[in-house]
């Protein structure tokens, strides 16, 4: 909350008819306009690349406080020059406003859907871990299949490639090289044939955490192990 | 996991006692552990670390008006939050059913910390009786203590999940050194056996040597204290499973003889 240059109350001319402070209330509305032009994409209204690294910074420090992942979906839309080249940019701007239409209404509110640059686009997701992101991901490939987009009477299909990535509160990574990581999987998602969504695959160190099937029987003395030795000795 | 500034000043030993599955008698060690300590000179603090489903309370037959909880949130003077039950040992309750607690994170936890340290120097020996399960709270009370005791019965679901988290542990946080507690054994024959398994799967597969604290065997006592909410050790003081937790404790009183034995040396070193 800003304290305000002229307090209103305390105008002697009255805050009515008080030329200075018109102007101040003025100067504020346009710092407001200001701040909002400042973090949004002119054409799509989404927020933009300055927005996405601030928002990806704070929600990976609320990450290390509360422990809840941060998770990242990077998206592309496939062969977006084709519809430039062949309808023109204007109908480019307009696909580009469809797909963010189309997303917004499959996102949580407390999603943050981002334009990176041209037809790149990013999503952080709060709180969420990977496989939830995933199914997210999903839910915005399949809004754009079921929508088909028209443009200038004719329907043209037009689809996109994800990569999603989630950052857990162990990890020390910089906003930058975690959308260079998740980018990693939208590159993976195009060389596989695009319109698809590609993922971190399942943790890793999760899968050699359970306990294997070799060591339950040497636990319940069904299988005998030769002597190694003692590994260590306190 | 948030990593705790140590202090300086003096620091009791803290081990926790945990056990991957519930229901093994985590908690009925843990207390009777505490009063054969005191009973031995020790002063000794319980910190109930089932922190959203505490129940060292219930076993005891306290009437616990604060708890950690209100420590946390209502900023509740820690040392009035804890129950003197004998001169010398202290019981520093959780709640039952508070979801919330259940599910600390590292800003929490880092919190939790710099509020057990300066009560823990009032005392000797520190033991956190941890709640079941492999969840962020247990992972993160067995990272803060200095010794680690997994407790256990000889059936193959409590050994599995002694063993997974002991594989957690050593993994994902470092940790190197693990004490079996059996519970429950038939005699000290059965009790080795287990050992045995859990040590050359540990040593096999994660390169880790697990020390043998012991064995309480099957016991009628054991389950008469709990209903009389009781330690056992105090109702049938000649019982078997009171003379094993009697030579447990002094095992664990070896370690804070050898801290205080470490720090006299450093003491001197320095001064």
């Amino acid at each position: 909350m800003q304290t305000p240059l002229c307090s209103l109350t305390e105008c002697p001319f009255g805050a009515e008819d008080c030329p200075l402070c018109a102007e101040v209330q003025r100067l504020q509305g346009e710092c407001e306009r200001l701040r909002e032009l400042s973090h949004t994409d002119a054409l799509t209204g989404l927020f933009n690349r300055r927005y996405l690294m601030a928002a990806l910074d704070q929600e990976k420090e609320r990450t290390r406080r509360t422990g809840l992942p941060t998770s990242l979906i990077m998206i592309d839309l496939d062969h977006f020059k084709r519809i430039n080249d062949t309808y023109g940019h204007q109908a480019g701007d307009e696909a580009l406003k469809w797909a963010t239409h189309l997303w917004r209404k499959s996102l949580r509110r407390i999603d943050i859907l981002c334009r990176y640059g041209g037809e790149e686009f990013a999503v952080i997701l709060p709180g969420t871990r990977l496989n939830a992101a995933v199914r997210a991901a999903k839910r915005l490939q399949a809004a754009m299949e079921k929508a088909p987009m028209a443009l200038l009477g004719r329907v043209v299909p037009l689809t996109a490639s994800f990569g999603v990535d989630t950052y857990v509160h162990t990890e020390e990574l910089t906003s930058r090289a975690f959308i260079k990581r998740t980018d990693q999987y939208l590159l993976e998602a195009k060389i596989k044939g695009r319109n698809q969504v590609c993922c971190r695959k399942p943790e890793k160190s999760k899968q050699s955490m359970e306990v294997t099937v070799d060591e339950r029987s040497v636990l319940y003395g069904g299988l005998i192990l030769p002597v190694k030795g003692k590994a260590r000795k306190k | 996991m948030a990593e705790i500034s140590r202090h300086n000043s003096f620091k009791p030993v803290m081990a926790c006692l945990s056990s991957g599955k519930g229901g093994v008698g985590k908690t009925s060690l843990t207390v009777n552990l505490a009063f054969a300590l005191a009973q031995k000179g020790l002063r000794v603090l319980v910190v109930d670390g089932d922190l959203g489903l505490a129940n060292v309370d219930v076993l005891l037959g306290l009437q616990v008006k604060t708890s950690i909880h209100d420590i946390l949130d209502r900023d509740a003077d820690p040392m009035e939050v804890v129950v003197y039950v004998e001169p010398r040992l202290g019981i520093l309750p959780a709640s039952s059913g508070v979801p919330d607690l259940a599910k600390l994170g590292p800003e929490d936890h880092q919190q939790l910390g710099s509020i057990l340290l300066p009560i823990a120097q009032n005392f000797d020996f520190v033991l956190v009786d941890t709640a079941a399960g492999i969840g962020s709270s247990v992972l993160w009370f067995n990272t803060f203590v200095d010794y680690n005791i997994l407790v256990l019965t000889p059936d193959p679901t409590a050994m599995t999940d002694a063993y997974a988290l002991i594989k957690v542990l050593s993994r994902d946080y470092r940790r190197q050194t693990f004490h079996l507690l059996l519970n429950q054994v038939k005699n000290e024959a059965e009790a080795r056996q287990v050992y045995d398994h859990l040590a050359r799967v540990a040593s096999h597969f994660l390169n880790l040597h697990l020390e043998y604290l012991g064995a309480v065997p099957q016991d009628a006592s054991v389950s008469k204290g709990v209903r009389h909410q009781k330690p056992f050790i105090k109702i049938a003081p000649q019982s078997k499973a009171a003379m094993a937790i009697m030579s447990h404790a002094e095992r664990l009183r070896g370690w804070a003889a050898q801290k205080a034995a470490s720090r006299k040396t450093a003491g001197e070193a320095g001064g």
